[in-house]
């Protein structure tokens, strides 16, 4: 399942040469960290309430789990001018991209793991940090774009033109999220802008020519500034927009696919379970395996887009996913 | 006379003080030069800077945006029909002045009208019974009133708005004084111009007969205040062998600020100034003579929106405005050319000889200029109360004063008071059925209290297909021509104690509000690519304030009357309207667009009762369609057909024939390094029908245009 996941966020190519490193890797490592982590320490980039919420998830999984012994220490990269990590014996879950920026500059052997981070700045701390998979991992916040796109297709049974807009970060999942598109009969129609000017001028085109905007996270597209401006130019062309985050919901996109702390949580306690007797060998970065949805009912109205309940579309989404 | 660039020196002086003291009030931080367009060079390195994504990009707030209150009614949940007008409509209509628009909405007439005291203009009518100034609709800029107390309507002309500004028009078909107060009699048109985000310079030029103009339009970032500000020239020689030509320069900057997540302000201001050709010397060659007026109006306009939570936001919104016209001027020779004036309003050529004998002087000077000014505050609060219902209340204050000593008789500033509470609660029974109830207090220094409440059931037959059934209701308030002209000109005599007085109007006041009641059945159609608006009317008017000639008014004492008894207005009888609307927008293809609207309009009323031609002042049949053909991804191409049938529309009005006309427009779109843009050319009237609009001194005759816009 995991492989299916990484499958659709990276090329095939990349894919393979880091399963060749991983194999390589583990070969070569395994036997000096055969010892497991004996707790989990969680660095959190700061004490938020998110932060909170997802410790107090993750000590409920885990003392859900039977036999588990792991302890869960807490460390604010806020509070703590130098970061004192048992590294010898701790998986650090890094809470947020600053505290996995920090955790990548740890021993190469200490185990990390990402939660509430993006994939590409995953990939660039991995990059930057040289460290490797098996100890080096995420559930990144990216839901994998089928995902996305069975939502789009669950409340607009008859879109067929979905609209999506890429900037210098994004602009690699162009083929894949073409790719998708095409399983999922969409056919996607990309802008790519390269500054801030472009934006709402190819916003215009795509919302002219598609059924819906499906926001792909870029820092040049997406941001509180341009919020107002994407929202609603797309509103007066009447046009949906799927976000990726419950707050760009409640800004006004109709719907998103999102995981909550507690089921990133979930996930991230059984990798902490299932990892604890070997340590090198974290699963690979991984997109959210349990996730919610968010409507705008108010925006369905407003747009006179029929919503069926909520858990109706949850449950034709799932039919979707089980049956891929 | 002030000239030109001087002119434009001091309007960019307003403008950068404007925007200075904006952004100086909202940002102690040194202000930084807006961004600079960059090359390509830049671009890649700042690709190469980009922020990298982070956990808040997905899981920080983000600010509200469709609020509560931003979130219009979907046409199927709404309580009246409605009308959109977007900027790609606009665009392939080919328009050259922004009245000509509402052509394209079912039940509106349009007609350009070289009037000649206060008014050279177009007559935008919605249903008829109108005289040259629509005074029986609401018009709105993002919220702002803009109709005239004094006559009612507007000058549309003179207006600081450029078409390109402009990103959609909502039309409300129907009275709507829930939502948007007295005067929202007929219908609501809402123009909504752009946002402030829209950056980058545009440079837009047209030329074409007797047609000139040029703006400039610049959006951009000032630390975290978005502006967008159009400035420009437009010139127009009006109608052959009229005198109605227009010069208009104009500014108008936006600018918001965005103060956290849950609060916003946004800044309007604009400002015209102009000459304006008035006067024919066919239909007045005594007093109101050919000549030209200096016309100069502004606005300020400051928002402030306050978002609780996603299901409550408030919205505190001040604005002034200021309109004015001078026109002070002296009369041709009262002796020469009055004499046939006194006998085609029936005196003998001895009596006409006698009177003109008796005059003093050659001429009389006549002070026809006009201020008015508005203050008006608003504020409204959008809530929902349950998941099924919603609602939105607020109280409006307005002060609206005016000075027109030839109009008022007097020289004081007139002053008009008016406050507002209004509410309405759209309440979601079902997926299919829903019902809209609003209602408004009115009270005003003219007709004291009243109120106006709507309401209607939408019933869903399925998600696509809804029916309506409504009844709303609504005022119009007596406007100043009705309540408080007492316009003469008084001429000197030789006789003693005896001064000459002719008479236009002489408004003997207490009016009361001419009322609607508006009934309704809607349908509303989905069917995919092709989306269908039809609705049954009958509007009931009670009080209908017609205007008559006072035939038993005496002269006072020492007074001798010159010209026929002036116009009074007063209560009337009863007008009924009924009609079919209908509007259909089909998609034919990705690449070919319809729009098709007919409307069918029956006035029954007594015209001795209310007023004559009544049940003419609006076409019986009329048909606009819009075709836009994508032809390449660089051409485009548009066709537009207006059929109206024979009005005679009231006040000025004539009849006026069965016109048939045809617009087309033909545009290409290039790239050229750093510039893109567009280069197109229309042509009005096609088939160069020389016919008549509202008056038949009208005359229409095929016009081209050649645009170009430039962004860069």
């Amino acid at each position: 399942m995991f492989y299916i996941d990484l499958i659709q966020l990276f090329t095939k190519r990349i894919l393979q040469v880091l399963l060749l490193l991983l194999i390589l890797i583990v070969a070569l490592l395994v036997p000096n960290y055969a010892h497991a982590y004996t707790g989990v320490t969680v660095l959190m980039s700061a004490d938020t309430m998110v932060n909170q919420e997802f410790i107090i998830h993750l000590k409920e999984e885990l003392a859900g789990v039977k036999g588990n012994s792991l302890r869960v220490k807490v460390v604010d990269l806020q509070e703590s001018d130098k970061l004192v990590i048992a590294e010898n014996s701790e998986l650090v879950i890094a809470l947020g991209t600053k505290a996995l920026s920090a955790a990548s500059k740890l021993k190469h052997s200490t185990p990390v793991l990402g939660i509430f981070t993006p994939l590409p700045t995953f990939n660039s701390f991995l990059a930057e940090s040289h460290r490797d998979l098996g100890n080096f991992s995420a559930i990144v916040l990216d839901q994998p774009y089928p995902r996305q796109m069975s939502l789009i297709k669950t409340i607009l049974p008859e879109a067929k033109n979905l609209g999506v807009l890429l900037g210098a970060s994004s602009s690699q999942y162009e083929e894949l999220l073409k790719e998708v598109g095409e399983k999922n009969a969409f056919n996607v129609i990309a802008e790519n802008i390269n500054q801030e000017a472009e934006l709402i001028p190819k916003l215009r085109l795509i919302l002219d020519t598609t059924d819906a905007l499906m926001a792909i996270p870029d820092t040049l597209i997406y941001s509180r500034e341009t919020a107002q401006p994407i929202l609603l130019t797309s509103y007066r062309y009447q046009k949906p927009v799927f976000g990726y985050s419950q707050s760009y919901v409640r800004a006004g996109a109709l719907a998103a696919v999102y995981s909550s702390t507690k089921q990133l949580a979930k996930q991230a306690a059984e990798i902490a379970v299932k990892s604890q007797p070997t340590p090198g060998l974290l699963p690979p970065p991984q997109t959210p395996k349990y996730f919610s949805i968010a409507l705008n009912l108010q925006v369905a109205r407003a747009l006179n887009i029929p919503l069926v309940d909520e858990k109706e579309i949850f449950k034709k989404m799932l039919e979707i996913e089980k049956s891929d | 006379m002030i000239n030109f660039y001087d002119l434009l020196r001091l309007m960019a002086i307003l403008a950068s003080l404007f925007l200075a003291s904006i952004s100086t009030a909202l940002f102690a931080a040194d202000v930084t030069d807006e961004n600079t367009a960059s090359t390509p060079e830049t671009n890649y390195i700042e690709g190469l800077r980009q922020r990298e994504l982070s956990d808040d990009d997905y899981l920080g707030d983000v600010p509200q945006v469709l609020t509560i209150s931003r979130l219009a009614q979907s046409a199927a949940d709404a309580p009246a029909a409605t009308t959109v007008i977007d900027r790609e409509t606009i665009r392939a209509s080919g328009i050259v002045d922004l009245p000509e628009i509402f052509r394209l909405v079912p039940g509106f007439y349009v007609g350009v009208n070289a009037g000649y005291r206060y008014n050279s203009n177009h007559v935008v009518n919605y249903h008829g019974l109108s005289t040259a100034f629509a005074g029986n609709m609401q018009v709105m800029i993002n919220g702002r009133s803009v109709y005239s107390p004094l006559f009612g309507g507007l000058k549309w002309s003179e207006l600081p708005l450029a078409i390109d500004d402009i990103e959609r028009i909502e039309i409300t078909r129907g009275p709507n004084a829930a939502s948007y107060g007295a005067n929202s009699y007929f219908g609501v048109i809402n123009i909504l111009t752009q946002q402030t985000t829209e950056a980058g310079n545009t440079i837009i030029a047209k030329h074409g007969n007797g047609r000139n103009e040029a703006f400039y339009r610049h959006g951009g970032k000032i630390n975290n205040l978005n502006v967008r500000v159009t400035a420009g020239y437009r010139e127009d020689d009006g109608l052959n062998n009229r005198n109605d030509f227009k010069r208009t320069r104009l500014l108008n900057a936006q600018a918001d600020y965005r103060i956290d997540n849950n609060n916003l302000l946004e800044f309007e201001f604009g400002i015209a100034n102009g000459a304006r050709a008035d006067g024919e010397s066919a239909k007045d060659s005594v007093l109101f003579i050919p000549r030209e007026r200096d016309i100069i109006n502004h606005y300020e306009l400051i928002r402030w929106q306050h978002t609780f939570s996603a299901d409550s936001d408030f919205k505190l919104q001040a604005f002034h405005s200021f309109d004015s016209t001078e026109d002070d001027f002296t009369s041709s020779n009262i002796r020469a050319n009055a004499k046939k004036v006194f006998i085609t309003s029936g005196r003998s050529n001895g009596q006409a000889t006698a009177i003109v004998s008796t005059f003093l002087n050659d001429q009389v000077a006549i002070n026809n200029d006009i201020k008015q000014e508005r203050f008006d505050l608003e504020a409204q609060h959008t809530f929902k109360l349950m998941p099924n219902l919603r609602g939105v209340w607020g109280a409006n204050a307005r002060l609206d004063t005016t000075y027109a000593p030839y109009w008022l008789g007097n020289q004081k500033t007139e002053h008009f008071n008016l406050q507002r509470l209004f509410g309405h609660v759209e309440w979601r029974l079902n997926d299919q059925w829903l019902v809209n109830v609003g209602s408004m207090l009115e009270h005003n220094s003219f007709t004291g209290t009243d109120i106006s409440p709507r309401a209607s059931i939408n019933f869903k037959l399925t998600p696509k297909h809804t029916i309506r059934l409504g009844v709303s209701t609504a005022l119009r308030t007596p406007n100043y021509v009705e309540e408080k002209f007492n316009a003469s000109v008084l001429i000197p005599l030789t006789t003693p104690n005896t001064t000459g007085i002719a008479y236009s109007f002489l408004a003997k006041g207490n009016v009361s509000p001419e009322k609607i009641v508006s009934t309704e059945l809607g349908y509303l159609g989905d069917f995919g690519r092709l989306s269908i608006d039809a609705r049954l009317f009958h509007d009931a008017i009670s009080d209908y304030i017609k205007t008559t000639r006072d035939s038993k008014f005496v002269a006072p004492a020492g007074f001798l009357l010159l010209s026929s008894p002036p116009i009074n207005a007063a209560n009337g009888g009863d007008v009924n309207i009924n009609g079919l609307e209908s509007q259909l927008k089909w998609r034919l293809s990705n690449k070919t667009k319809l729009l098709l609207n007919y409307a069918y309009i029956n006035i029954k009323a007594n015209e001795k009762d209310t007023a004559g031609n009544i049940t003419k002042s609006s076409p019986k049949h009329t048909i606009s369609t819009l075709i836009s053909q994508q032809l390449s991804p660089v051409w485009d191409a548009s066709l537009a057909y207006y059929q109206t049938s024979k009005v005679n529309a009231l006040g000025d009005g004539d009849q006026v024939g069965l016109i048939r006309r045809t617009d087309i427009r033909l545009a290409r779109k290039f790239k050229l390094n750093r510039f893109d843009g567009e280069v197109s050319a229309a042509v009005q009237n096609l088939f160069d029908n020389n016919y008549q609009e509202f008056a038949n001194y009208n005359t229409l005759n095929r016009r081209g245009v050649i645009d170009l816009k430039l962004n860069f």
